[in-house]
């Protein structure tokens, strides 16, 4: 069977990885009610939680 | 609004895992229980996050958001004294007698319980209700989209529809709800950013608090009378109309919901689920309320964001989604929109395996092809949900051309609903109701409902028998509706049953209070047992309750 903490793990590793690339590459990419790299931070978020989705399916396995 | 490339590669790769998930369960699905019922073998924290994913649809993140700009935080009303409590008693003191029964679906427990007249009104409404929801928020979606990016109403219906469909006609139930749980991840990491993002910008709750009239941001102060706040609802209403007859008739009645928790693996996971989803419940106002409640407040602030124009009102179901589009740079709009794309799709596919699954087992297998060998069923629950989803459709259509008929049926809706909630409670602990009593019971309950619309009026709304009473809003009417319709079921059904045949015991075995061995879980940390986490449930609620208040 699927395990799915591996599935949603690597699914929020790779967005997390595509906003982090872009907040890095085109920090110029902004809103426009705020001053904030809003894709760097929540690309570091989304690779943390694709990170401990991915020890967990490990630690399991 | 534009997207770029990279919103729409971010769309694709969530398309790609929800697609990859299905395909990845295909194998699991044998026999017609694994396709509808996932085989009772999913585990818990997976069905926990279903069930709240299941409800969680795009309407009720737009919905909630809307509310959330014109009524403000006491919409939270909906999950502090609404959704928790329901789901608590539904987890602690129906589950055993929902799973213990070995029933198959909701309409089937009332069969075993009952009678099969009362399992067939239950399932045909039912089955009829979710595809006709289904097509709602499909339009309400579609709508949206063409609204704010300009895509074409029919390719968003018709790939967020198909997609849906694939992934469940691939892996069944179970498909649906490993979706749901990634669904739920997508949803909260996609928008809770931009509740932080907005609150902060407003100032924080004290800088929202100081820009809104103060009945904007207290949920309990100004309920004593019912002009002092935007609902024109009063406390009793709410506690007793929405808070008991609406919430526990939606949450401990209703398939979609229920379908989710009878999924897992054992008897202490099925009643754990509704207990655990009960967490991320009561954190959900933080996330789809107070974005709308901080919408108002920024566009009070005159710089540069103001909510969009309807007529010469606010349109509140835009508020979120351009709130979003003034907080997210291309990358996380594309997140955002993603998101909301998913909240669309766990609440339609919770209203196709739930559809599926009543309509094969209570209404094909009950009345119209009965014995056939397993294989034929589980044909029949994959034509279904075909058809299912094509009858979706359908309704998003005919929501696009006849609002008015969409209306009606909504209302008529309400009215079949709103007694239920008594036939079950005395279904589950008074063994001496009957089936008589209950089949009686719920359609005095729908006449009640029926009629109280009929007899008062709120904002131009009922009244067609004699407008008696005025009400000061339709929420404040819909409460009532409920109030009425639960008593006379309830005094109904009573009185009927003191008056027909009562059951033997032995035929309610596992199905009435009384009659059912709930297991006590020994020797398990206090975690993994449902009343201590309820207890704990409670204590939180309370907390949020009088903060808010």
């Amino acid at each position: 069977m699927l395990d799915l903490r591996a599935t949603t793990g690597w699914f929020f590793a790779l967005l997390g990885v595509i906003l982090a690339a872009l907040g890095v590459f085109s920090p110029g990419l902004r809103a426009s009610l705020t001053d904030l790299n809003v894709n760097l931070y929540c690309g570091i978020v989304m690779i943390a939680f694709g990170g401990v989705m991915l020890l967990f399916a490990r630690k399991r396995s | 609004m534009k997207l770029a490339p990279v919103d729409y590669l971010i769309l694709a790769i969530y398309f790609g895992f929800v697609l990859g998930i299905g395909w990845r369960l295909r194998k699991s699905v044998e026999s017609s229980r694994d396709f509808l019922t996932a085989g009772r073998s999913v585990p818990v924290w997976i069905t926990s996050l279903a069930f709240l994913a299941a409800n969680l649809g795009a309407q009720e993140v737009i919905g909630m958001s809307a509310s959330g700009a014109k009524y403000g935080i006491m919409t939270a009303h909906f999950y502090w004294i609404g959704a928790v409590p329901a789901m608590l008693f539904v987890g602690v003191f129906m589950m055993p007698f929902y799973y213990g029964s070995r029933a198959r679906s909701v309409p089937e427990y009332l069969k075993l319980r009952f009678d099969e007249k009362t399992r067939g009104l239950n399932a045909l409404t039912f089955a009829v209700m979710t595809v006709f929801s289904s097509g709602i928020s499909m339009y309400a979606l579609g709508l949206l989209l063409q609204l704010v990016l300009g895509w074409s109403f029919t390719a968003s219906v018709l790939l967020s529809a198909a997609i849906v469909l694939i992934y469940t006609l691939l892996g069944g139930l179970t498909s649906a709800i490993y979706n749901e749980v990634l669904q739920f991840f997508l949803i909260v990491l996609g928008f809770a950013p931009l509740a932080i993002m907005s609150v902060a910008k407003a100032g924080g709750w004290s800088g929202i608090e100081s820009r809104l009239p103060s009945v904007m941001t207290h949920s309990w102060k100004y309920m004593g009378d019912a002009s002092q706040n935007p609902m024109g609802v009063e406390v009793f209403s709410m506690v007793a109309g929405l808070g008991f007859v609406l919430s526990f008739g939606y949450w401990c009645t209703d398939f979609l919901v229920v379908q989710r928790a009878m999924a897992a693996d054992s008897m202490s996971a099925a009643r754990r689920t509704p207990l655990i989803a009960a967490f991320p419940k009561m954190m959900m106002p933080f996330i789809v309320i107070v974005p709308g409640i901080a919408a108002l407040a920024i566009a009070k602030m005159n710089i540069g964001y103001a909510l969009p124009l309807k007529g010469d009102g606010y349109d509140y179901d835009q508020a979120f989604i351009t709130l979003m589009s003034h907080f997210y740079p291309s990358g996380m709009l594309g997140v955002g929109l993603t998101a909301l794309m998913a909240s669309f799709m766990s609440g339609m596919a919770g209203n196709v395996t739930a559809f599926n699954t009543v309509f094969t087992y209570d209404i094909y297998q009950g009345y119209i092809h009965k014995g056939a060998p397993d294989a034929h069923y589980l044909k029949v629950g994959r034509i279904t949900t075909v058809v299912g989803t094509a009858l979706s459709i359908m309704t998003a259509y005919l929501a696009q051309h006849y609002n008015n008929i969409m209306d009606l049926l909504q209302l008529v809706f309400g009215f079949v609903n709103a007694p239920l909630f008594a036939t079950f409670l005395l279904g589950m602990f008074w063994r001496r109701a009957t089936g008589h009593g209950a089949f009686t019971g719920l359609l005095t309950g729908t006449t009640f409902a029926a009629l109280t619309h009929g007899l008062t009026v709120a904002e131009h709304k009922g009244g067609w028998i004699a407008p008696l009473h005025p009400f000061p809003s339709t929420m404040a009417q819909n409460f009532w509706i409920a109030i009425f319709a639960w008593t006379s079921c309830f005094v109904v059904t009573i009185v009927v049953s003191l008056l027909t045949k009562p059951r033997p015991a032995e035929e309610l075995q596992g199905l009435v209070y009384g009659l059912t061995k709930v297991p006590h879980d020994t020797g398990v940390s206090w975690y993994r047992k449902p009343a201590p986490v309820a207890v704990l449930v409670i204590a939180v609620l309370l907390v949020l309750n009088f903060w808010f208040r």
